[in-house]
């Protein structure tokens, strides 16, 4: 689906990505890479299959649209380097070319030389590439920037008739600022509901974009 | 040796002089049953001992034990240790018991210590067990399992004579009864391994269920044992008598506080020693112990609360006050259901359906609780249909038309909890565990595929064939599996059980003080200065910190009640067919029941407007409101049977032409809901109903009408957290660790996506089939419906029948008080047009 933030002609992706054309930029947020593998080891039985399709969904979309920076809002990574991250590793050696922007989220704890490897640029606090700010946490102040942000894994509720509810991960896009849906599928959502007019929700639903 | 010959065997045993002198000497005599169980005992067998509360049940195995011992020959030489393993599902019945028999060794002079062992039991008390185990030991299911899971258990069972389950008709229809079957089932291994001569008894105590023979053979599974039932020939005397309005226009048409007979109460509490309040709900407790405050001042301090939610030692402390008879009343949930004698108890309050004949009789039970006594129980309607409810529950009670309670079987989360327990304990060899699980009831037919699907879970996390594994949660070690992880085994025996709350949190005031717990998902609703009730106090909310809700008094007299979320009841098809046969009676008045007396107005309007069904008709209302195009049916099957009923419905009028419906339910009937007319065959449309409800093909209907993956996915949250997936914590304890948050749905999707052979999803589909879909009850209700003439009333108003329905349907969104003035609101506009249907003729 295409939309209009800020002059700026984004596109949403099904596969809970933004791809940003006039930059050549892919943004995601928490794909929460190592979650499965940290789970398995401490006993949680995490299909292994499940952070290897996360790296799919990333290639098919880099497949789809011509990338130069992939623009991480966050929870890249969670905890540490295992076997997750090293399938990571592997799957990074594809793309030499593609510049990784990392801006930190509360679960990126990897060492610095971990990032360096794995060539990957890392942020403490923001990336600004105007009208946009890339942020984890959507922050509390407002400014001239639109922010970019991630973090909640917001998702909707969708009422049918006969009392029937469905949930979906989704983009918001508020006035001052958006959140991306989060990219793994090994992540839960937190439901979001309007609050301003002008609050828009993209639910992602098997097959399409709606907007609610 | 006949029983008899070895009667007089036991006769002549030093044990039972011994017990018999103690007893006349405070000036009892054995029953009949509790004599003929101590023989039965002494001759070896195991079994199961049913009778009703408060003829000395439990002394009828614990003094047989007792008898056992003192009959040894060189009682000097025995050696302290566990003789007797007592299993009660609730931790309130554990005091009271131990209080009974530690009375009865004193009499007798023995030097046996009895001990608690649940949830409550103080560190240090479990500190000073692992040193010595007392001779008689009372333990939760969950506790046995934590037990299982500490090292070095082997050796405290050298001297175990009996297991005994308690309450068994409690525990057989849950997992917390597999929990027991699998416990029993290890310590009788070990027991058997070290000692092959011992004679292990297993007995159960049960009330009446409708199974007793399978009871016995789940609890008992085992073929090389000999095994009885022992029955009681003494009769309960239970008095049943309904709190009525004084005029039916008193109670609402729907509703389930029943607060507006509260000021009938009052003389009932007055005029009896102490009596216990059952709501269903903790939330109708808090709200009815608020409102009998209101109505009488007096009752402050003579009145207390008590349910799950509300602190354990301020629940000691009124377990404590009404065995001294302190209270006057104790407004209480399915908490105080279970239990030995509170003495001073001799009337008993059920407000609301009790739903099953069984509850019913188990709560009347609690009054008059010696032998011979009455048992005297009211029944506190909360809206007006559920007097037909009374005159029911009355005569089911009377024909002892008592209900089965299914075994759970083949629950692969409770047996990778097990397994995993006994890894973290002393390990495991797969063999002897396999074929000691095989043996019992709840897994007789587990396949080898699937242990070894469950061993490939535990051990390698279900992938084998991963380059990297880095999952290790059971591990070989010395031929035994074990948890090595000191983590991982710490997570785990926080996590024993199969009890899974909501998210719940402690509440506290902030000078200190802890008050009890509500659900989280409550508190987040709250912001500062909110006040809300919780064991019975009024609170104002103040803030949370490290997951704990602090509180202070608040001024306010009434505030909002938690609602907390209890799976709602549905009713028993024992019940249901004698409510339908009740129906029947109280238009032609072929009763004696005042209750049906009191209802006549509201039938007779029903009557009036739309038609009273008799047990072998079906009613289906189609009426034309502001809403749309409703059909109400009413198949008298409770809720679960016709929510399903309902979709099948909708499916089946669905394929007719394309139409989408609302559904609601309640125990009584259902209801279809459309923007757009019913295409319903106008002409033929009571031939047309019943080929709607036909029972032939269902199986694939419900299957193509019903959402069975969200109905597994309901499930599947109590699967995860008993098979350790998703770890809860204790309520209110703080889960540090951020990084293993997750959800039962979450694993739901990853394993229906990534790992569809996943044998806990199975069972999430099999739980929602046969236990949410019931699909045999179904099918016997479509039966039934196809035996019975149709009747089809079609009217533009709602119905005294269907009220209730809606107004259920209204409920899940509403708190109670929009609700009410909702459900006022609708009475008053169904007033006013019959009023002006009267004046346009």
């Amino acid at each position: 689906m295409n939309i209009e933030c800020r002059g700026e002609q984004l596109i949403l992706s099904k596969e809970k990505a933004i791809y940003w054309e006039r930059e050549k930029m892919l943004i995601v947020s928490d794909l929460h890479i190592g979650k499965s593998a940290y789970f398995r080891k401490s006993g949680l039985q995490v299909p292994h299959t499940v952070g290897l399709s996360d790296l799919q969904r990333l290639s098919l979309l880099l497949k789809t649209y011509p990338t130069e920076k992939l623009l991480v809002t966050g929870d890249m990574f969670h905890n540490n380097m295992n076997s997750d991250a090293a399938a990571f590793a592997e799957w990074r050696k594809q793309y030499p070319d593609l510049q990784v922007i990392l801006v930190k989220g509360n679960h990126d704890d990897l060492k610095n030389e971990d990032y360096r490897a794995l060539d990957i640029e890392v942020h403490t606090r923001e990336v600004i590439s105007a009208p946009f700010r890339f942020v984890h946490e959507k922050p509390t102040i407002q400014d001239g920037y639109f922010n970019i942000s991630g973090h909640i894994h917001p998702g909707v509720m969708l009422y049918g008739k006969a009392r029937q509810r469905l949930r979906f991960p989704c983009f918001y896009f508020g006035s001052h600022c958006a959140i991306l849906p989060a990219f793994s599928v090994f992540t839960g959502l937190y439901l979001l509901r309007p609050e301003a007019e002008d609050d828009r929700f993209y639910a992602i639903t098997p097959d399409r974009i709606i907007q609610v | 040796m006949t029983a008899k010959q070895n009667g007089q065997v036991l006769e002549k045993s030093p044990g039972y002089k011994r017990v018999m002198k103690w007893l006349k000497s405070s000036g009892k005599k054995p029953f009949g049953f509790q004599s003929e169980a101590w023989q039965y005992y002494a001759e070896g067998y195991s079994g199961l001992v049913n009778a009703p509360t408060g003829f000395g049940k439990t002394f009828s195995i614990f003094l047989a034990v007792v008898i056992d011992e003192l009959s040894k020959t060189e009682p000097k030489k025995t050696k302290p240790g566990i003789r007797l393993i007592w299993i009660t599902p609730l931790r309130s019945l554990a005091k009271d018991l131990a209080r009974a028999m530690q009375e009865a060794l004193t009499g007798l002079g023995m030097n046996w210590t009895v001990g608690v062992r649940n949830g409550d039991t103080t560190a240090n008390e479990k500190l000073k067990q692992k040193r010595q185990m007392p001779e008689v030991l009372i333990i939760t299911p969950e506790s046995m399992h934590v037990l299982l899971a500490q090292k070095n258990t082997s050796g405290y069972f050298g001297q175990l004579q009996c297991i005994v389950a308690d309450e068994w008709h409690e525990l057989i229809g849950s997992k917390r009864g597999v929990m027991a079957e699998l416990a029993i089932s290890r310590i009788r291994g070990l027991v058997l391994a070290a000692h092959p001569e011992r004679l292990l008894r297993i007995w159960g105590i049960s009330a009446t269920i409708g199974n007793m023979e399978q009871a016995l053979e789940v609890l008992v599974p085992y073929d090389d044992v000999l095994k009885t039932i022992v029955r009681a020939d003494v009769e309960k005397k239970i008095q049943i008598k309904s709190i009525l309005p004084d005029h039916i226009e008193m109670l609402p048409w729907a509703g389930h506080l029943g607060l507006k007979l509260a000021e009938k109460l009052l003389p009932i509490i007055y005029g009896s020693k102490t009596t216990l309040i059952f709501t269903n709900t903790r939330g109708q407790a808090e709200l009815w112990y608020q409102t009998l405050l209101a109505r009488d001042e007096n009752l402050a301090g003579q009145l207390a609360i008590h349910h799950g939610s509300i602190d354990h030692e301020l629940r000691n402390w009124i377990e404590d006050a009404i065995h001294t008879g302190i209270l006057k009343a104790v407004v209480c949930t399915s908490s105080l259901d279970l239990g030995v004698d509170f003495k001073p108890v001799d009337t008993v309050v059920q407000i609301g359906s009790p739903k099953g004949v069984a509850r019913f009789l188990q709560r009347a039970g609690r009054s008059g609780h010696s032998p011979y006594e009455t048992s005297k129980i009211y029944f506190l309607p909360t809206h007006a249909l559920e007097l037909v409810e009374a005159a029911a529950i009355k005569e089911a009670a009377r024909t002892q038309n008592i209900e089965s309670r299914e075994p759970v079987v083949m629950s692969f989360d409770v047996l990778i909890q097990y397994l995993v327990t006994l890894a973290v304990g002393d390990g495991f060899n797969a063999d002897q565990i396999f074929s000691e699980v095989k043996q019992t009831f709840a897994y007789r037919e587990l396949l080898p595929e699937e242990w070894s699907w469950i061993m490939q879970f535990i051990t390698t996390g279900g992938d084998s064939l991963t380059a990297y594994n880095e999952f290790n949660k059971v591990v070989l070690s010395d031929n035994l599996w074990k948890v090595e992880s000191r983590q991982t085994a710490l997570r785990h025996r926080l996590h024993i059980g199969t009890i899974v709350s909501d998210a719940m949190v402690k509440v506290k005031y902030i000078s200190g003080g802890f008050v009890g717990m509500v659900e989280e998902s409550f508190i987040s609703r709250m912001k500062q200065g909110t006040s809300f009730t919780l064991a019975g106090r009024v609170l104002e909310f103040v803030m949370i910190k490290d997951m704990v809700v602090l509180v202070r008094k608040s001024k306010q007299k009434q505030a909002l009640s938690p609602s907390w979320m209890g799976g709602r009841i549905s009713l028993t098809s024992n019940l249901g067919a004698v409510l339908r046969q009740k129906y029947n009676e109280t238009l032609y008045k072929q009763h004696e029941d005042e209750e049906l007396d009191m209802i006549l107005p509201l039938f007779q309007r029903q009557a009036q407007v739309s038609h009273v069904p008799k047990d072998d008709e079906f009613l289906v209302e189609l009426i034309r409101t502001r809403d749309g195009y409703h059909l109400f049916a009413y198949p008298f099957e409770g809720r679960q049977v016709h929510e399903i009923m309902a979709s099948l419905l909708a499916y089946r009028i669905g394929r007719i032409k394309p139409i989408t419906f609302s559904i609601a339910m309640n125990d009584y009937g259902f209801e279809l809901l459309s923007e757009q007319p019913i295409p319903l065959d106008e002409k033929e449309m009571k031939t047309h109903i019943k080929q709607l409800l036909s029972p032939e093909n269902l199986a694939e209907d419900i299957v193509a009408s019903i959402n069975a993956t969200e109905m597994a996915r309901r499930k599947f949250r109590d699967i995860a957290c008993i098979a350790g997936l998703v770890f809860q914590g204790y309520p209110g304890k703080y889960i540090a660790n951020k990084h293993l948050q997750s959800s039962a749905a979450l694993f739901f999707n990853v394993f229906s996506d990534y790992d569809k052979h996943n044998l806990l999803l199975r069972q999430a589909y099999d739980e929602a089939f046969y236990q949410q879909i019931e699909e045999p009850r179904l099918a016997a209700a479509l039966h039934r419906i196809q035996a019975s003439s149709v009747v089809i009333v079609e009217t533009d108003r709602y119905t005294p029948l269907c009220f209730p329905i809606k107004v259920d349907s209204l409920r899940d969104n509403m708190s109670s008080e929009e609700l009410s003035q909702r459900i006022a609101r609708m009475t008053s506009e169904t007033e006013k047009k019959n009023a002006r249907r009267k004046n346009e003729h």
